[in-house]
């Protein structure tokens, strides 16, 4: 009895996926988070390049700054997605990255570290007072082998040169590949194929036809295995072996 | 008009000289304007991710490997550019430490050296293998007869050879993506694809002025060498590293173009077939005097012989 109400609950939730799944398939409407929407819109912007920077080394230029106090405080944008179309046009493999910009700052505590550099002529500020000492990295960092300016890296060397030491040295932060970078997920609504009134068991075989790595791997981790004391299953109250992996009904 | 023995002598001496005197100039010099497209890889900036392995297996349609292209447990043996695959990632460790002591590994990435004066190219018999203007020693397989003496001439052992296919072998190598740039006004695929931008494509002589603005700006970081600026009279592919090149795994090699002495013995033995005219000139002459000694000579012993 218990299992079958174990089963009818795992039905549910499927269907209530599924369904949503549809919905959102067919209407292509997506929930999108303000600060990604905005942080998307912004990765697509491209800004004039800049030819010359000027030339001042790492600490001069970082104490100058405190002299004029431009700090992490001045912080506008606290998430970016590193999605730039200069990157895109010449591979696409991954997903875009999500940098956290504020929080960066407030661990490095220093704009020089990443902003190691500025335009010759320094950007006008539109309100505030101070005119502009930093730039978005794909202001001078651009297209790669740009014959016009060959010790000008490209936005992703720049993005990776910046991230990799740092992340290493720090220990902190994502260290691998991974870390970073997902895999581009290609659309599924090409790649499923459902008759209309599709039931869950037909929805999880159709999963299972490209998926079938991760099944395996998923019957080898804790969420198919698991088992431990029950305290608060009705009837299992001393049981100390319930669960997925002995009595419970196993399913995706 | 009679050309007498004496005249016909100075005349082909004089041939035979203005051709060893004025040796033609070779390819390295011929292109010395260096206007051809190179890449520099910097060692110190590569991160060991074969990435450029998979790129180059992707763009060349080369089959699948044995081992996953994310599959770093690859680095624990050295590894050679083969027929099914062009280039390759290797591991070394120099013997350089961090700050907390530790080993720190250097990686080298491998594929031939687009040579500006190739000895494959040279030692092809039937000009299957060719430098062209734009930086790359290219493999024309309709030409190839599969005699593998690329395979024997190259410095750097970079020619393989498809053994596994009996019909139809060609032989493998690095192309530099020749393509890419010339029609689509791309970099080579591995170029493109590496995340550090440790490969840089660009004109030679351009980048020849890149890497010594590296050496200069920051020289703890790099030997003061750039490999394949002159080695084997200068190659397209251009290195940077940390270490001294002989812990790399990299070769001392001459900086003259190496077939020049073979071609210099050749091409001044062999142009315009003076040598072998000369020798049957020199052979019919002495036929010709033998002849005319004979015929006095057989005269007075046959006349001889009848009184």
């Amino acid at each position: 009895m218990r299992q079958i109400h174990l089963q009818i609950l795992m039905l549910m939730v499927l269907t209530c996926t599924y369904t949503t799944w549809v919905y959102a398939a067919t209407t292509g409407e997506q929930w999108v988070a303000p600060a990604q929407e905005k942080a998307l819109r912004r990765a697509q912007a491209v800004v004039p390049m800049v030819k010359e920077v000027k030339q001042e080394g790492a600490i001069r230029r970082s104490q100058r700054l405190h002299a004029l106090g431009v700090s992490v405080r001045d912080v506008k944008d606290s998430y970016f997605v590193l999605n730039s179309p200069f990157i895109k046009a010449v591979e696409d493999h991954y997903g875009a990255v999500r940098f956290n910009h504020g929080q960066h700052a407030a661990e490095s505590g220093d704009c020089t570290i990443c902003h190691h550099l500025r335009a010759k002529t320094a950007t006008p500020a539109k309100n505030g007072d101070k005119p502009l000492e930093t730039q978005r990295c794909s202001a001078c960092h651009q297209q790669a082998f740009n014959p016009d300016y060959p010790e000008r890296l490209g936005l992703k060397a720049a993005f990776h040169q910046r991230c990799i030491p740092c992340h290493e040295q720090r220990h902190k932060g994502p260290q691998t590949c991974r870390g970073c970078h997902l895999n581009n997920v290609p659309d599924h609504k090409k790649l499923v194929k459902l008759p209309d009134n599709a039931d869950a068991l037909q929805v999880t075989a159709e999963c299972l036809r490209c998926h079938e790595t991760a099944a395996n791997d998923l019957q080898h981790s804790a969420h198919w295995l698991w088992r431990g004391p029950s305290t608060h299953t009705q009837d299992h109250e001393n049981s100390v072996r319930h669960g997925k992996g002995t009595t419970a009904l196993n399913n995706y | 008009m009679q050309i007498k023995r004496r005249n016909f002598f100075k005349l082909a001496a004089v041939g035979a000289g203005s051709v060893v005197i004025s040796p033609r100039p070779t390819r390295a010099e011929r292109k010395k304007a260096g206007d051809s497209f190179a890449c520099l890889v910097d060692t110190s900036r590569c991160i060991g991710c074969r990435k450029c392995e998979q790129a180059c297996n992707e763009i060349n349609n080369l089959p699948e490997p044995a081992r996953r292209f994310d599959d770093l447990t690859v680095f624990d043996s050295a590894r050679r550019p083969d027929a099914r695959r062009f280039t390759v990632v290797n591991r070394y460790h120099s013997g350089r430490i961090d700050d907390a002591g530790l080993l720190v590994a250097d990686y080298v990435k491998i594929q031939c050296m687009h040579c500006l004066d190739p000895s494959c190219a040279s030692a092809c018999v039937t000009g299957a293998l060719s430098k062209h203007d734009n930086g790359a020693v290219h493999y024309d397989v309709s030409k190839c007869i599969g005699c593998r003496y690329c395979m024997m001439a190259c410095p750097f052992e970079i020619p393989a050879y498809e053994y596994h296919n009996p019909l139809t072998p060609r032989v493998m190598k690095c192309n530099f993506c020749e393509e890419q740039f010339t029609r689509q006004h791309k970099a080579p695929a591995c170029a493109t694809i590496c995340p550090t931008e440790a490969i840089t494509f660009g004109k030679r002589t351009t980048l020849l002025q890149l890497a010594k603005k590296r050496l200069a700006k920051y020289p703890a970081r790099y030997e003061q060498h750039i490999y394949g600026e002159h080695e084997a009279g200068g190659t397209a592919w251009l290195y940077l590293a940390r270490v001294p090149f002989k812990k790399l795994g990299f070769l001392t090699l001459p900086s003259n173009p190496l077939p020049r002495l073979s071609e210099l013995i050749q091409h001044s033995l062999f142009s315009y077939l003076w040598s072998p005219a000369l020798l049957f000139a020199l052979l019919g002459g002495i036929m010709y005097r033998n002849r005319a000694k004979n015929d006095s000579g057989e005269g007075h012993k046959q006349s001889g012989g009848v009184s």
